[in-house]
């Protein structure tokens, strides 16, 4: 496990259940400011669930989630402000369909930061420059491409500064010609410095971007190490068996 | 016998049914404004977290929805007062009966419209920070809203007509006037079929209105 003096995300012995069926039976995980973590498994091993907890999107059966020293499940937390410290970009990117672009982008500066409209714009505007589509700020979601309605969801997390972005499978609904131009956009952030902890099927990417590798499975992390030695030498016999099947598939 | 059809009658009734006309718009128009605040109210309650609001909004919903209007308005006008002690004006009775009852009607249609927007909507606007009110504000209610057109459409039309029944507590709306005419005149063909072409002409405006309003919601989508 690994250990640094102020982890930037603390799971302890997480436990989730939905009815009779225990999704995550104890996750141990913390995550270090700056650091890219990966999270790979087969569906239906507990990896999005885990990482929605981290924002709290689920309810948790037991166990600890701390973000940036905010203990999320402790009733006295104030939960709409730690989620502004932890950005969500989803599968179905889920933009906000009656917003233009920008609209999209500044809701929570304006909505929840109460920053002035025209400063907004002009973060709104900085961050669509920075996701590549400035262009594209009048836009409707509807207009846009897969990938580009992905790194306008980018930005929009972005605009509210988090501390860390949690990536639930952000390229698996894309047509396989658009995923390259969302993976760009996270590797700029991971060289940024930006603490992200991304689901994803991309082995290539893992590989290249993350810090270290999580292979999750019945609800359990199973095994966790940095990508040369997690991808080159798998120890766990169910890991090695994933590997195997998403390399020939 | 055949019909000595009059088409003049039909003329010489317009004015005193235009009266009647007014009136029958005032009643929906008011009832309606009320019955929207309601139907919202009550919608959302449905959709809340807590039980109370919801077993509140079901007794409302289901008590309205299970008893035929006409009762609901004579139980309002002749049944309350002998309770309370207090008589209602005949339109203010009109316009709180169709207010609850349209209200009743329009609770399920906020309900299925606000459960109809993809729940990755609000954990969107919940990751971002907003707070639950806010994503409902901001996030979930414009786009809702926009599917509630139709229906609510629908139930302008249905609250509009719905407003003749309320000849059995005298109120002088246009089917009231309708009768009254008919009743020194004895011209039941002309005047009832002028009757019922008031009201097709008020239905077929809500329709058309909604339909540029529903347009021009849709223009701001981008689509």
């Amino acid at each position: 496990m690994k250990t640094c003096e102020t982890p930037m995300i603390e799971i302890r012995n997480l436990h989730k259940r939905f009815g009779q069926n225990e999704v995550l039976r104890g996750i141990d995980l913390t995550v270090c400011p700056g650091e890219v973590v990966v999270i790979i498994g087969p569906s239906g091993s507990g990896k999005s669930t885990a990482l929605r907890c981290i924002n709290r999107l689920e309810e948790i059966t037991s166990g600890k989630v701390i973000v940036d020293g905010h203990d999320l499940y402790d009733p006295a937390t104030d939960i709409n402000y730690v989620r502004t410290e932890a950005g969500m970009v989803f599968q179905q990117f889920n933009l906000f369909p009656h917003m233009c672009v920008l609209d999209n982008v500044t809701l929570g500066p304006i909505r929840v930061r109460r920053t002035p409209r025209a400063e907004a714009d002009r973060l709104g505007l900085a961050l669509l420059e920075k996701v590549g589509l400035a262009d594209k700020a009048t836009a409707y979601p509807d207009q846009l491409s897969g990938g580009q309605k992905q790194r306008v969801a980018i930005a929009r997390s972005l605009a509210m500064q988090p501390k860390v972005l949690l990536f639930d499978e952000p390229t698996s609904a894309l047509d396989p010609e658009l995923v390259g131009e969302v993976l760009e956009v996270m590797r700029a952030l991971a060289l940024e410095g930006m603490t992200m902890v991304i689901v994803t099927h991309e082995m290539g990417f893992a590989r290249e971007v993350a810090d270290r590798v999580i292979f999750i499975d019945q609800g359990r992390i199973q095994e966790e190490g940095p990508p040369d030695e997690f991808f080159g030498a798998p120890k766990n016999p169910r890991l090695r068996e994933f590997l195997g099947r998403v390399r020939h598939a | 016998m055949a019909l000595d059809f009059k088409a003049s009658v039909m003329w010489e009734s317009v004015p005193l049914l235009l009266g009647g006309v007014h009136l029958t718009i005032i009643i929906t128009l008011g009832g309606l404004a009320i019955g929207f605040l309601l139907g919202t109210a009550t919608g959302l309650a449905k959709t809340a977290r807590g039980k109370l609001p919801r077993a509140l909004a079901d007794i409302y919903v289901e008590a309205i929805r299970g008893t035929p209007l006409i009762v609901q308005v004579m139980f309002l006008y002749f049944g309350v007062p002998l309770a309370t002690g207090m008589r209602i004006p005949p339109v203010t009775a009109g316009i709180i009966a169709i207010a609850v009852n349209s209200g009743a009607y329009i609770a399920e249609i906020v309900r299925g419209a606000v459960e109809s927007i993809d729940v990755g909507q609000t954990e969107a606007g919940r990751s971002i920070g907003l707070t639950r009110m806010q994503t409902m504000l901001h996030v979930v209610w414009p786009q809702a809203f926009r599917r509630m057109i139709p229906p609510l459409g629908n139930q302008f039309i249905i609250s509009l007509k719905d407003t003749s029944l309320l000849v059995v507590i005298g109120v002088g709306e246009l089917t009231r006037q309708g009768q009254e005419i008919i009743a020194v005149n004895f011209r039941a063909f002309e005047v009832w079929l002028t009757v019922a072409v008031m009201y097709l002409v008020m239905t077929l405006s809500i329709a058309r209105v909604l339909r540029i309003y529903e347009r021009k919601l849709n223009a701001r989508f981008g689509r």
